[in-house]
This record gives C-alpha cells, sequence and structure tokens, in this order.
C-alpha cells in the first residue's frame, strides 16, 4: 500500500501533553506521528516519572543504554526515550502563580489538553476543566485517569498492573487452574493510549460540528473491563464467571504454545476451522490423525487436545520457533513464532512494512523505534524526532508561541519556574 | 430503521462486512457515536462469532452467542453470501452510499469479487475502507493466518507474561482481538478526521501482529538498551477471599510504609532497612509479600483495596466477572447498561469506553440473523420480494 499523498494528518493541531508514564504519553507519541505539534509539560521537581530520578543511586532499577547513566540520566531512560518521541519538551512550575498564568496562555494556543494525573490533581490546582475551558472554550481536554472523573474511587492511584486487577483482566489471565496473573506489560496502558487517538478524533469531529471543545472523560479501568465484555454478558445471564484457563481456548483445539529448540523457544498454534484441522495433520506429516476418531470433529479435538498437544510437541520440538511457523503456515494453520523483543526489531516482515523507524538519538543512541498500529494509505506517518532533553524547547514555546523575551525568559530560569535542569532531588 | 441519536456520527454510514472480533468491535464502537452500522453476515450460519462461546442458551443456535452479541450492539443485520455473484451486487451498491467499510478478509479476497479498495473508491472517492487482518495488506507473511495467540506470540507481547519456570502466557479471552479493534477504532476516525478536512477517503491498513508490537510497551527498547525482559515472579497476595496487589514498590510517599506497618500491627517493620524505601521494597519483593501476606490473608480483599488507597498506595484486587458488575465506582458511574433481549431477558453489557460532553453512547440490543433484510435490500435498494426470499434469515437461497 504505498502511501501517495504527503500532507500530515494532524498538521496544524497543537496538543499540550501533561501525560505522564505510559498511556497518555502514548497517545501524544500517536498524535506526534500523525503530524500534530506536541507540547510536553514537565515540572523540574516532577518529571514524567519515565525519565526516572535527576541523579539516580547506582543501584536504580530503570533501563538506561548499556546501563550507563550518564550525564543527563533523565534525558536517556528506555521509557523517555520510546515514549515521548514526537514532542516537544518544555517546563514549567504550575505550582507557582506565573506557572499557572503561562500554562493558560499556553492553553489559549492549543486545541487538546492531555492529562493523567489522579483524578482531583488539576483542580486542586486550580487548572481543572472549568478554569482551561474558561480560557479556552474550543479547547479539547482529555482527561485519562485509572478511575474516571467521578465516583468514589475518582482519586485512587492506579498502575498498569493494578488495573489489570481491578478491571477483572487479571482474573481471566492465568494458568489453567492457577492464581491470577498480571501481563508485566502494563497491557491497559497501550490500549488505552491507542483508543484515546480515536476519542480525541470524535471530538474533534464534534468541535467541527458545534465549535465547541468538550472534557473527554476516560477510565482506564472501563476501557480494560470492556476487554473481557463477553464474560460480563455471560455472567449476567448464566451466573458463570470466567476464569483462568492458560493458553487454551473455549472453542478451538490444539490451542497454545509448544516448545521449540533453543533456549526457551516457542511456537503458538491455534486451530478453528476444519480446514486449520487438516491443515495441521499434513504440516505435521501425520495425516492419519484426520482419521483418528478422538479428534473427528472440533468438539472432539477441544476434549482430547492434551493428546494433541504431545503429539504437536513432538514435532516443534524439532524445529525452530520461526521454521515451525512457516511450515505451519503453508499448510493454512495459524501458528505464530514466540518472539522475544530483540527478535521483533529483526523480524523481515516488520522490516518489508516499513514498521520501524531507526532513530539516532542525541542523548542515548541509535535505536529502532516501534511507530503505529495502523498505516493509512494517503496520510503518512512522520519519521519518528527523537525525545527531546528536559525543557529543550523552552524558548521555542514561551518565546516563538507566547512572544515572551529572552529577557523574561531568563527571568522565570532564575526563580525557578522553568528551565532545562531538573531540581537535584526530582 | 433503526434510530439514529445523532451523535459525532450521526450522519455516517457504516458498511460491516468484518466478522470474528476484531472489525466487528471496530464497527460496535462507530456505532456506539451514533453512525448506522449494516452488517452483513454469511446467509444460514452468520459471522463466525455466532459459533463462539460462551453461550447464553443452547450452543446450536445463531442466537445464542454473548460473545456475538457483546460485538454487534447497534448494528442491522443483512445476509448475503459475497462468494455469489448474484449477492455481491448489492453488496457493492450498498458500499456506494457507505462512508466507512470495515472488513477483515485475507488479503485480495474482496478484491476478487470487484469489492476492493480501488474497484469501490473509483465511484466513492471519500470511501474509508479499514482492513483488519493477522498480518496486514503487504509483506512477507500477508497470507498468513492469525488468531488472538498467535497476535501475542508474533508480537513479543507473550514472551514476558507467564511465570520464569513456565511457558509464555496469554492474557486472558479475546482481549488481544479487541485491542487490534480498537486501533482500527481509532485509525477509521483518523481517516475521518482527514476526510472531513480534506475530502478523500483512503485505505486502512491494520496489521494485529503490529497492533501487538506497539503494545509491547517494553521488551523492544529494553532489549536494545541491553535489558533483556523475562517471565517474572508475581507481586500478587492471597486475601481472605481472593488476590491483592499490595502496590508498595512505586509511586508511595516517604511516610506511608511506617502507616502501612501500624495498621498492619506489625511496627517493628517501620524502620527494618529492607523495606523502608521504594527501591528496597522492590528488591525485597517477596520477603514483604510475605509480612503483607500473614496480615491479608484475614481481610477480605476489597476492604485491603479500599483501606491501602486510602493511605495513598497504589493498591490493586483482583476482581472478578461478578465484582464488576457490583464494584462501586462502576456502579455509580453507572457504566454497565442492561438490554432487554428478546429472547436472552436481561443482558448487562459493558457501556461506553470514554464519555464526551452530554453525548449518548448508542447501545442498542445485537440484530438477529438477517434482521434486516427486508428494510435494506427492499426498503433501501428496491429488490422484489422475490429476490429477496433467496438470500431470507435461514439463508436456504
Amino acid at each position: 500500500m504505498a502511501t501517495t499523498q504527503n500532507r500530515l494528518a494532524l498538521e496544524g493541531l497543537r496538543v499540550l501533553d501533561l501525560s505522564q508514564v505510559a498511556a497518555g504519553p502514548y497517545a501524544t507519541m500517536f498524535l506526534g506521528f500523525m503530524g500534530a505539534e506536541v507540547i510536553k509539560l514537565e515540572s523540574r521537581s516532577r518529571m514524567d516519572i519515565n525519565r526516572g530520578r535527576a541523579k539516580p543511586g547506582p543501584g536504580d532499577p530503570r533501563v538506561y543504554p548499556n546501563g550507563e547513566q550518564g550525564e543527563r540520566p533523565y534525558n536517556r531512560t528506555a521509557h523517555h526515550v520510546h515514549r515521548n518521541i514526537n514532542k516537544l519538551s518544555v517546563t514549567l512550575d504550575l505550582a507557582a502563580d506565573r506557572g499557572k498564568e503561562l500554562f493558560l496562555d499556553l492553553v489559549r494556543v492549543c486545541d487538546v489538553l492531555v492529562e493523567n494525573y489522579r483524578g482531583s490533581v488539576m483542580d486542586r490546582l486550580g487548572l481543572g476543566y472549568d478554569a482551561v475551558s474558561q480560557a479556552n472554550p474550543q479547547l479539547i481536554y482529555l482527561k485519562i485517569s485509572s478511575q474516571g472523573a467521578t465516583g468514589p474511587e475518582a482519586n485512587y492511584g492506579s498502575l498498569g498492573s493494578t488495573l489489570e486487577q481491578t478491571a477483572g483482566l487479571a482474573s481471566i489471565t492465568g494458568y489453567e487452574g492457577g492464581p491470577p496473573l498480571m501481563t508485566n506489560e502494563v497491557y491497559p496502558d497501550p490500549v488505552v493510549g491507542i483508543l484515546s487517538f480515536g476519542a480525541l478524533m470524535a471530538a474533534l469531529r464534534r468541535r467541527r460540528q458545534t465549535g465547541l471543545g468538550c472534557l473527554v472523560d476516560l477510565s482506564q479501568r472501563e476501557v480494560t473491563s470492556m476487554l473481557l465484555g463477553e464474560s460480563v454478558l455471560d455472567f449476567s445471564v448464566t451466573g458463570r464467571a470466567a476464569g483462568t484457563m492458560g493458553n487454551k481456548h473455549r472453542d478451538m483445539a490444539p490451542h497454545g504454545v509448544y516448545r521449540c529448540t533453543g533456549d526457551d523457544m516457542w511456537v503458538a498454534v491455534s486451530v478453528g476451522s476444519e480446514d486449520e484441522w487438516l491443515g495441521l495433520c499434513r504440516a505435521i506429516e501425520q495425516p492419519d490423525l484426520a482419521l483418528d476418531p478422538r479428534f473427528q470433529d472440533r468438539k472432539g479435538r477441544h476434549g482430547n487436545q492434551e493428546a494433541l498437544d504431545e503429539i504437536i510437541s513432538s514435532w516443534t520440538r524439532e524445529r525452530d520457533h520461526y521454521q515451525a511457523m512457516h511450515l505451519l503456515q503453508a499448510d493454512g494453520v495459524p501458528a505464530g513464532a514466540v518472539l522475544k523483543g530483540s527478535e521483533t526489531i529483526n523480524d523481515p516482515h516488520l522490516e518489508a512494512r516499513g514498521f520501524w523507524d531507526v532513530v539516532d538519538n542525541p542523548e542515548a543512541g541509535t535505536y529502532k523505534q516501534s511507530t503505529l498500529p495502523w498505516m493509512l494509505s494517503k496520510s503518512p506517518r512522520k519519521t519518528t524526532v527523537p525525545s527531546a532533553g528536559l525543557g529543550e524547547h523552552n524558548f521555542q514555546v514561551f518565546n516563538g508561541l507566547l512572544g515572551l523575551s529572552s529577557d523574561e525568559i531568563d527571568a522565570l530560569v532564575e526563580e525557578g519556574i522553568t528551565g532545562d535542569v531538573p531540581n537535584p532531588d526530582a | 430503521m433503526m434510530a439514529s441519536n445523532g451523535g459525532v456520527l450521526g450522519d455516517i454510514k457504516v458498511l460491516d462486512l468484518s466478522q470474528g472480533v476484531s472489525g466487528p468491535f471496530c464497527a460496535k464502537f462507530l456505532a456506539g457515536l451514533g453512525a448506522e452500522v449494516i452488517k452483513v453476515e454469511p446467509t444460514g450460519i452468520g459471522d463466525s462469532s455466532r459459533q463462539s462461546e460462551p453461550f447464553l442458551g443452547g450452543p446450536n443456535d445463531v442466537e445464542s452467542s454473548a460473545l456475538f452479541a457483546y460485538l454487534n450492539t447497534s448494528k442491522m443485520s443483512v445476509t448475503l453470501d459475497l462468494d455469489n455473484p448474484d449477492q455481491a451486487l448489492p453488496v457493492r451498491q450498498l458500499a456506494q452510499e457507505t462512508d466507512i467499510l470495515v472488513e477483515s478478509y485475507a488479503p485480495g479476497y474482496l478484491e476478487s469479487l470487484g469489492l476492493g479498495y480501488d474497484a469501490l473508491s473509483e465511484t466513492n472517492p471519500g470511501l474509508i475502507y479499514v482492513s483488519v487482518t493477522p498480518f496486514g495488506q503487504t509483506g512477507p507473511y500477508r497470507d498468513y493466518k492469525g488468531a488472538d495467540i498467535v497476535a501475542q506470540a508474533i508480537g513479543a507481547l507473550m514472551y514476558t507474561i507467564g511465570l520464569p519456570d513456565r511457558e509464555p502466557l496469554k492474557v486472558g479471552g479475546e482481549s488481544v482481538l479487541y485491542t487490534i479493534g480498537i486501533s482500527a477504532f481509532s485509525a477509521a476516525m483518523l481517516a475521518l478526521h482527514v476526510r472531513d478536512a480534506e475530502g478523500f477517503g483512503q485505505h486502512v491498513d491494520v496489521s494485529a501482529m503490529e497492533v501487538m508490537t506497539v503494545a509491547q510497551i517494553h521488551s523492544s527498547i529494553n532489549d536494545q538498551f541491553g535489558h533483556t525482559p523475562v517471565r517474572r515472579p508475581t507481586n500478587l497476595v492471597r486475601a481472605k477471599d481472593g488476590w491483592v496487589s499490595p502496590g508498595l514498590e512505586s509511586g508511595v510517599q516517604q511516610g506511608t510504609w511506617p502507616k502501612v506497618c501500624e495498621l498492619m500491627g506489625v511496627p517493628e517493620f517501620a524502620d527494618d532497612p529492607r523495606f523502608t524505601t521504594q527501591e528496597g521494597r522492590r528488591t525485597n519483593q517477596q520477603d514483604l509479600l510475605k509480612v503483607i501476606g500473614d496480615w491479608a490473608a484475614t481481610k477480605p480483599k476489597e476492604e485491603i483495596y479500599h483501606t491501602l488507597q486510602a493511605l495513598r498506595t497504589i493498591t490493586g484486587y483482583v476482581a472478578t466477572v461478578e465484582d464488576l458488575l457490583v464494584a462501586k465506582q462502576l456502579v455509580d458511574r453507572q457504566f454497565f447498561q442492561t438490554l432487554a433481549d428478546p429472547v436472552h431477558g436481561e443482558v448487562i453489557h459493558p457501556g461506553a469506553p470514554f464519555r464526551m460532553a452530554d453525548e449518548e453512547w448508542q447501545l442498542l440490543p445485537p440484530p438477529r440473523l438477517g434482521d434486516h433484510n427486508q428494510e435494506i435490500l427492499s426498503g433501501r435498494l428496491g429488490y422484489s420480494s422475490e429476490e429477496i426470499a433467496k438470500v431470507s434469515k435461514n439463508g436456504e437461497a
């Protein structure tokens, strides 16, 4: 699918981004890819926690390039480098009166505000929806929160991993008969980041129709619970509560991961239709299996899947995970190597589709950046702009956008309201 | 005719040719925002999700799947077999009046029927054509087949999930297929934004593999920075009636730990150097979990959740589906909605994924197979009753 027109889809859209950690930064990263101008706003005393500490100790758990913290560690953490691409970096102390004024000045020239603090943080700063919508009635305020903007738990804190719990996802994730487990991948965060993008497009369309901005109230817990919607319906009618079932599927079998040659290498296989089943028998060179009465239909295969798993494993154990995948797919069987992160960056399919950007980050070196969960034929993706150093764009934004003079900006730095060096305790 | 609630997409017509989970979930969201969605299903059997567990009634009933019911709220159903040339014609006609088409067939299949993007956009240049497939429209794996577990595997999400001494574990249920549908929704909204501004439609290519490679938020970057993510032990501890995570490893203020010790009745741990800092609690997590576990085992999980959250920790409790429906926060926000289903009675659905000013989220019961054949084929396209009888509800063409 060749992209044939070159205008960036969100050119001219200006986003003020107060978001931290993962869900919000992911959403604004996508906006940047599509051409939006994203101004990431942090404070020198409370940087995005993705940046880690101003002066991390030797045992700091964050990931730095080759473990080296460097001169400005807060510009080098893996999470910051990866999630805060495509953004300008500005610092402002929102606790100071002058900081609040400048914040509202920025609000006046932006289309979108994104934040994901605990529920009432912005209100306590006097910068909640009422204040910002008064400053700019066209502003779209995307409020991503753990629990939503209202309700008794509106101020509760969460992480991706606790959302998996409170939204029910952990209750259906785990080995068969075993305890619930979380993903270790803060799974709700990227999901919410991806959805936030669509929610924002909806709000922009509404603004086009009504001339007005609005508050978009997005509860991460609610969104995450939608990932087990069918189980909610089922419980409400039959009283069955879904639980853990490992890699098994409600309908399909065989369904699981199978060990391959090499250390901790696996291939995932999922067989639904009769064609896929017959394809599996061909691929593993056991045509007689297709005649085995135990495996005659989907129900039989589901009931006898342990026996099938053994048969499949004895075949996969002789092959590497990519080889097993290609052989199975050649016979029409849904199969995928269980890739590690280091393998995805070299995968030929992603390579052929131009999924990765090679980024030369001045503070962290060269690496491959994951990009977007979609490709549009006429709206290209902007090439990754490396993550910015803290406060790197203070002058560009305060002078260029707000018209402050160099002297005024110097005075702000003097007062500690802005700057490009974190507070030492940050 | 289904009532439109106006809404942000009140002027938008969607043709949902997709089957299974991801494509239909995308179209469900478009319907939620007020779009009119016509779902085209194969005659007789309908969308493949109609054959999927869990069933609200008998398993051999195409109106019984909870999965289908969840995925297809607020849509109309028309039965047509695309590979029958007579029946592909009405699909082509409908596509002329369509703003957003959603499909999930193998790349090239619809093209072979004259229903590809190039053919349809020639006479409907504003068409947004959303293809949701396992590997996308191009590249060496484009013809490969996919599934929820395959996407989790190939996108490197799965490798780090599960316990260190066990096999990689999938995220439960159909959750990854839903995520792929959400990506398609956001991409469709993006393409609509472009069309509103510029006037042209385009082809949207959503690859499950890429969605997962994006959703896998740590592995690709950490690996490149020299830190290989691996499967880790769990930090859940057993409560009296389930599981909690005490949430003391990050995001907790200095004075919190002594308060937690006080609460647990173990003040002697307040200045135990293993636990006094976040880093310490992370490093000595297993010891910490043991201390907390002794206390937690006697308390209900939700009590622990509320008590520790009040101390500004980031505590979680594992809600089951049953717990979700009575969770105070979700009840207070009226997140769940009860729909009256003609067959199954009152069915509870998750509601709006986000709230926007006073916009309502359209949530109407899913259609029965072919419910709207008459209305669409006769009312809108002018087919005679004999012609429609051929594609009647039960599909005895």
